[in-house]
């Protein structure tokens, strides 16, 4: 069904909002930023402790390797006991580099006696059960004054302990931003969400036509203030103009309808004064009837002005939409039996909505009118009124007509509108925008569409509880 | 001959309906302002009164409202430049019988006065047209010895037709009466229900009492 309203698309998703983009890039750049911040701490620290690791072995092994040999064991275990159990471990083989004594059990040959400390992998070279939860050694031997070799290690742990609590500190320090930071970012996002689904709203209705309507702007005097500010004043300019060019036209209407109906009156008075059988009198009734129609639909255009320019609802009351129904039914019937044509008639009972019923009446009119107008002879026209839901009812106009375009449905309630078929149908084509009037001094909702190959025009109301039985 | 009281300050539109008025049989006298038409209207010797709405001194709506509360029942036919409806219904609330719209057809206005002046007659029980006669009671109506069989609608229009006979009553004072309703219907909508009726009222052979009044409305008898 083509509703006059325009349609309506889904909301953007959240991350579209310009707050969500920030906050999303923020983040990507913080992750970026504290991870090279950290890294680098990490980098500079553990480049630090591994020299430290290894000026202090060469330190050891210095002191060490001239040590009595009495009294080296005692040294050895007091090395090993001054630390940590798994901290440090040592080794002495024999020239020939077979194992002595010690934790260490071999020596590797990427290791140079006398040189400078290598780091290994623990497992390469410690006694099984010795230093059970050391991955990685730093390790360095010497020959010591008897001539034999020994070989001190120092873990790596403390190393790899500092790059863990900077990865820690990392992992907190994103989850403590990012976490909140974005779920700030979507709680802030609300409220400019409500605020562009009022805007939403507010355009709306302005679309619909009520050009009175402005956007809201709230105290903060934000950005999307200023926007709907400028907005607003753009709609200022425009109800301005629009009311100008609505003003000018029932200006012409109201200012000829006088000299118009001068000339209507002289021409009767002359036609009046005609002998019965004046070849003249049908020239100058013909002239009389072109007035008649010119005076109709300046009438008809007044009368949508005055529609639109009522918007107090004074004189409304509960009516009984069947009975109008039934009403204008009676109306009608006539002419549509002129045109050997069915008017149908639909109605459920108890259906009572708020209006003027004269207003009403002439709504329903109109479309019935306009519906026997445009359906051939021998065709079918059927009003109906029923209740769509608990509180709506719809008021409905079918005919087995030519139909509306899809095209054109929305252009036909505009004035002077008349459709590419109804050239050759008399008629001002004003019918429909009073139509469209009344509906939206009562809040009705009109449609149109198709129906069963004609035209279907229906209204919707809010029903009121029904009348109390008269 | 009826006497009217026009209570109108624009010229023009004074001279036209006094004139208007004459062509009809009717005399009419003319005062400019509220006040003097308040006190004009207090003599017993005018018939109906067109008042303009918007007067100088007094405007119209009140002067009706003290007609009406000094118990002068003359039937008054409203004339304004507001087409407001709801300027209608406040000009009738206050005591108008009729309301008329500017700039009007001159005819129409002359029809409504008709109305106005008939409208005094006293209550009848039975109206008779000619060899047409209708029973407001009983509701039946007969032309000659024939009952005519006649729908709700067609029976009101009959009765409206009939309180005004030999009188010219124009499509909208017609929709007016009859249906109770202001707007502009399309001409043939109130040319379709006199047809029906017509079909009714004359059988074949007899001469139509409902006469088309070219670009007015319709006469009877």
């Amino acid at each position: 069904m083509d509703n006059v309203s325009p349609s309506r698309r889904e909301p953007s998703p959240h991350w579209r909002a310009t707050t969500s983009r920030l906050l999303l890039g923020y983040g990507v750049f913080f992750v970026i930023w504290g991870t090279l911040l950290l890294g680098s701490i990490y980098w500079e620290t553990t480049q630090y402790l591994a020299l430290r690791t290894d000026r202090d072995l060469t330190h050891q092994i210095d002191h060490l390797r001239h040590v009595d040999r009495a009294h080296l064991a005692a040294m050895l275990d007091d090395y090993i006991a001054l630390e940590d159990t798994s901290y440090n471990a040592w080794g002495l083989f024999d020239a020939q580099g077979h194992w002595i004594n010690g934790d260490i059990a071999r020596l590797p040959p990427a290791l140079k006696i006398d040189g400078s400390p290598i780091r290994i992998e623990a497992r390469d070279i410690i006694r099984q059960q010795a230093l059970p939860n050391v991955d990685q050694l730093h390790l360095i031997a010497a020959h010591i004054d008897d001539g034999n070799v020994l070989a001190l290690a120092h873990t790596t742990g403390v190393t790899a302990h500092v790059g863990s609590i900077i990865k820690h500190a990392l992992w907190w320090g994103l989850s403590f931003t990012l976490v909140p930071g974005l779920l700030g970012g979507l709680i802030l996002n609300i409220g400019p969400r409500r605020r562009i689904r009022q805007i939403k709203a507010a355009t709306q209705a302005i679309v619909r036509g009520d050009l009175r309507k402005r956007l809201p702007i709230s105290k903060r005097d934000d950005e999307v203030d200023r926007l709907a500010m400028i907005v607003n004043d753009m709609l200022d300019q425009i109800e301005r103009l629009m009311g100008e060019v609505k003003g000018v036209c029932d200006n012409i209407a109201h200012d000829l309808r006088t000299p118009l109906t001068r000339l209507r009156s002289q021409l009767y008075r002359v036609q009046q004064q005609m002998r019965e059988n004046d070849p003249h009198q049908a020239l100058v009734e013909c002239c009389v009837g072109d007035i008649d129609d010119v005076l109709g639909r300046f009438r008809a255009l007044l009368r949508i002005s005055e529609l639109e320019d009522r918007r107090r609802r004074e004189g409304f009351v509960a009516v009984d939409l069947g009975e109008t129904l039934q009403h204008v039914h009676e109306l009608y019937a006539p002419l549509a039996e002129d045109k050997q044509q069915v008017l149908e008639l639909h109605i459920e009972p108890g259906l009572v909505a708020q209006a003027d019923p004269d207003l009403l009446f002439e709504a329903i009119s109109n479309l019935v009118a306009n519906a026997i107008k445009f359906t051939p002879n021998g065709g079918t026209v059927a009003m109906s009124a029923v209740r769509v839901a608990s509180e709506r009812a719809r008021i409905e106009v079918a005919d087995s007509g030519p139909g509306i375009p899809a095209e054109e449905r929305h252009a036909i309630w505009q004035r002077f509108y008349r459709g590419e078929g109804s050239r050759e149908t008399t008629g001002h084509g004003l019918g429909l925008s009073i139509v469209a009037a009344i509906a939206k001094l009562h809040d009705f909702e009109l449609s149109i569409d198709g129906g069963e190959g004609g035209a279907r025009i229906g209204m919707e109301c809010a029903l009121n509880a029904p009348l109390p039985p008269t | 001959m009826p006497h009217v009281l026009v209570i109108e300050d624009d010229e023009i539109t004074a001279r036209e309906i006094v004139l208007e008025l004459a062509t009809h049989g009717i005399s009419a006298n003319r005062v400019h302002n509220g006040s003097d038409g308040l006190m004009a209207a207090q003599e017993p010797h005018y018939d109906a009164i067109t008042l303009d709405l918007m007067l100088p001194g007094m405007d119209g709506l009140s002067l009706v409202k003290q007609l009406r509360e000094r118990g002068i029942t003359t039937p008054v036919l409203m004339i304004s430049a507001l087409g407001d409806v709801d300027e209608r219904v406040r000009g009738l609330r206050a005591g108008g019988d009729d309301y008329l719209t500017k700039p009007f057809a001159p005819d129409e206005m002359a029809a409504r006065i008709e109305v106005l002046l008939r409208r005094q007659q006293p209550a009848q029980t039975r109206l008779r047209v000619g060899d047409l006669e209708l029973d407001l009671i009983t509701h039946v109506a007969r032309r000659g010895g024939r009952e005519l069989s006649l729908l709700p609608t067609e029976y009101r229009l009959l009765e409206f037709l009939m309180r005004y006979p030999g009188q010219v009553l124009t499509r909208a004072m017609i929709f007016e009466s009859v249906w109770g309703l202001r707007f502009d219907p399309g001409t043939n909508l109130i040319d379709v229900h006199i047809a029906r009726l017509r079909r009714k009222v004359d059988a074949e052979g007899e001469t139509s009492l409902i006469r088309t009044v070219r670009g007015s409305g319709y006469r009877l008898g």
